[in-house]
């Protein structure tokens, strides 16, 4: 018979495997969505640089359909994982989060095209970056990587500027995602 | 107290089954190579472990070529969990009946 001490190690043990599945799942299922979503952006990216009239429409349709595909992921994902990666609570935190992305560069502020641009893949990794606190920095290295290419873009890069961040943001999260796969 | 179930208690058999049964029932399996990642096992000691597992009928190991590639499934039994569960709660009593010792 074990003593109360090697019992606990064991429960311990036990705790750090459940936790090592968990995450591994997580990232199973994100993993999808970041090259899911990061095919969008560079679709996004790829039309506003060579069709900037219809930007904007595009970006709506886009943005439906990132919404849509990422609700068939988690309920495709969820009977094999036991994990819900995108149900309606965070459908209303995307829309909330993207309600006060609006606000400040459409309402308070009125930022150009290049603002927007930069503006919001940074807005989005900043929620990858606080969620990596707690669920695997993979999220917080993927997060900071993909704002510190934008900003260079926006300082450095001319008029390259769509097909640079099309590259950085809508690659790097096509990049991520198999990276996550392996992790 | 229950007696330890001494299949699972060996350290690196507690990791396998730990992983198997954080899994939900319906869900396939984990495979050998994403077993071995999280276990940090070699290739030689999680295969003997695992035989030892499925000799008990704690675990199932389904063998499929995917592509040209050989690929190892290794999934947890409904006797597995059971006795899983009843490894865990045994643990859990050892440290109860620790804590209420003068």
């Amino acid at each position: 018979m074990i003593d109360s001490q090697q019992a606990s190690e064991a429960l311990a043990d036990i705790s750090e495997m459940t936790r090592r599945v968990r995450q591994s799942r997580i990232y199973n299922l994100a993993s999808l969505m970041l090259i899911m979503w990061g095919a969008l952006v560079f679709a996004g990216y790829l039309g506003s640089f060579l069709l900037p009239r219809y930007a904007g429409y595009l970006w709506a349709a886009l943005n439906l359909a990132g919404v849509a595909g990422s609700f068939a992921i988690s309920a495709f994902g969820y009977p094999k994982s036991g994990i819900r990666t995108f149900d309606v609570r965070m459908l209303i935190a995307f829309l909330l989060f993207f309600a006060f992305g609006f606000l400040c560069t459409s309402v308070l502020g009125h930022f150009t095209p290049r603002q927007m641009s930069t503006f919001w893949p940074i807005y989005f990794m900043l929620l990858y970056i606080i969620a990596g606190l707690w669920i695997g920095q993979a999220f917080v290295v993927i997060g900071l990587g993909i704002s510190a290419l934008a900003l260079v873009g926006f300082f450095l890069i001319g008029d390259w500027f769509d097909l640079w961040m099309a590259f950085v943001d809508g690659g790097g999260l096509m990049l991520g995602g198999l990276w996550m796969r392996r992790s | 107290m229950a007696e330890l179930d001494e299949i699972i208690h060996q350290p690196l058999r507690l990791k396998i089954m730990a992983a198997l049964n954080a899994l939900p029932a319906a869900a396939p399996g984990l495979e050998f190579s994403r077993l071995k990642k999280l276990t940090g096992a070699t290739d030689g000691n999680l295969g003997a472990h695992i035989e030892t597992l499925a000799r008990a009928g704690y675990v199932a190991v389904e063998k499929a070529f995917v592509g040209k590639k050989p690929q190892t499934t290794v999934t947890a039994t409904a006797a597995g969990r059971g006795a899983f569960a009843r490894h865990v709660a045994t643990l859990q009593e050892i440290i109860a009946a620790s804590a209420r010792q003068p």
